[in-house]
This record gives structure tokens, sequence and C-alpha cells, in this order.
């Protein structure tokens, strides 16, 4: 435990179902159930998205390298990119939960903000650093189930 | 087998299959079969999510932008057949109150004939 495993891909969205199997498969590692994997996944993805949408602001347009390891009984994700700051404060959560329908608003249902909503939800730790000339490091963090080794 | 397929119903009806994972390899396949429906003016839809594995964010908006669509000509998005992992990312959000869901095609072809007759 504590070793990290890393893979690095380009910036594509048809490359974030690799980046995600490979978190995966270190949670599955780790002893994490089949729930919490398909979590673990949907944060990681969702993370990735970002950095290709906002980051990066589109495809191929620089590399994302995920990495995980096992610290203290906690399972630690950090996602790497070399885009323009990400500011998770400025995007606003959905509201929650959305506004029933009613007359006048029944369409206005809000879709932005879920990806960082769903990572934060989904893991017990998010935080995102920058450095100038490097990039953005989001780090997540899930507590091993109880039974883990 | 195709990922995303597409079948009509009695009472214009559009029964819509996704299979597999809901993501941003075929999200963009099933906003353009949604899309091609609602430009050929059809307005009632039921999405059969029984063999989606997964879903994220760019998956539910795909299907809230088609659900809203919709109700704007006056029709829905039913779906039905959510597995629960599934289903718990649409609690999360509060979209399983956004769409009406139902256990079943049958149950939920049934809420349109209703609405038919």
């Amino acid at each position: 435990m504590g070793r990290e495993n890393s893979l690095t891909v380009p910036g594509r969205y048809s490359e974030i179902q690799r980046l995600c199997a490979f978190v995966s498969k270190g949670a599955r590692q780790a002893g994490f159930s089949e729930d919490s994997i398909f979590q673990i996944e949907l944060a990681c993805d969702e993370a990735c998205t970002n950095i290709i949408e906002h980051t990066y602001g589109g495809e191929a347009k620089g590399e994302i390298t995920v990495r995980w390891q096992v610290k203290k009984r906690v399972f630690v994700i950090s996602i790497e990119d070399n885009g323009k700051r990400f500011d998770a404060g400025q995007i606003p959560p959905p509201p929650m939960p959305p506004e029933p329908p009613t007359p006048g608003n029944e369409f206005e249902i809000q879709v932005g903000g879920l990806g960082v909503f769903f990572m934060r939800e989904l893991m017990d730790e998010v935080h995102f650093s920058y450095q100038a000339g490097k990039g953005n490091v989001l780090t997540m963090e899930k507590q091993l189930p109880e039974k883990a080794q | 087998m195709m990922d995303i397929w597409h079948e009509e119903l009695p009472g214009d009806v559009q029964l819509v299959g996704v299979r597999g994972r809901l993501d941003q390899n075929l999200t963009p396949e099933l906003d353009a079969e949604l899309d091609a429906l609602l430009e050929e003016g059809y307005q009632r839809f039921i999405v059969d999510m029984s063999e989606v594995s997964y879903i994220n964010s760019g998956g539910l908006r795909c299907l809230v932008t088609a659900w809203r669509k919709a109700k704007k000509e006056g029709g829905n998005v039913y779906l039905f057949g959510l597995q629960p992992r599934v289903h718990q990312v649409f609690s999360m959000v509060g979209f399983d109150k956004v769409f009406e869901l139902y256990p079943t095609q049958q149950a939920a072809q049934a809420e349109w004939q209703q609405g038919v007759s």
C-alpha cells in the first residue's frame, strides 16, 4: 500500500473511460464495494470532463494524468492537467433539489454545475489547486471501507 | 446490436432504447436520435433505460434537454427500468422528481394510453 499508480492520456472524451477503468481497478483492489466503485468512477469521469471542457476548452489540447494510491486507509486520486486555472468556486451549485415543475418555470431545470456537485457529493474530500506554469491538480479522497485491508 | 434503437408504438409514442454506458461516447448518439425525432414533430417519448449501466451529468443533460423540448410541445419523456445505481444518480440531483419514472415499458405505455383516451 502507498505505492502510486499513474496513467497519462490525451485529453479526449474517448479516453475518459480508460482513465475511469484504471481508477476503478485500483478502487476494486483497495476493497471498495461495486456501489462505491461506481461513485468513484462517476467522480473521475466528471473531473476529466471538466478538464476537457473548462481547463483545456476542447479536446486534444493537452494531456490528463490520473494517479491513485492508498494512504492511511484513504483512497487518494489526483488528476492533473496543464490547462488554465479551474476555479470550482465560480461554478454555482445546481439548485438542490431542482424546483418541482410549476407553471412558469417548468422548463427551467438547471443542469450546469452538476459535475462538480457529483464530485463533492460522492467523495469525502475534493481539493482543487493550481500552480502557474504547471496546471491544475485535483485531489479527491474516499475513506476505505471498514472491512478492507 | 445497436446501442441506441428506436421503435414506434401506437399513439405516435416513440420508444427509444439505450444499451450500455450513457457517457461521452454514447450520449451524442442518443442526443442525435432524440433530436431527430423531435425535429420530425414527435413529442411523446418513452426511453428504455433498463440496459443503461452508467450515466454521468452529460447523459442527464441530454435527457433533460429532450424532456424540456418535448414538454414545450405538449409532450413528455417517460423513462423506465432504471437500474439502482443509475436511479441513485437521478435521486442525488432530484431528477427522479423531474422525470416520470416507471418500472416497466408497459407501465409507461399505459400512462400514454391513458393520456390519449
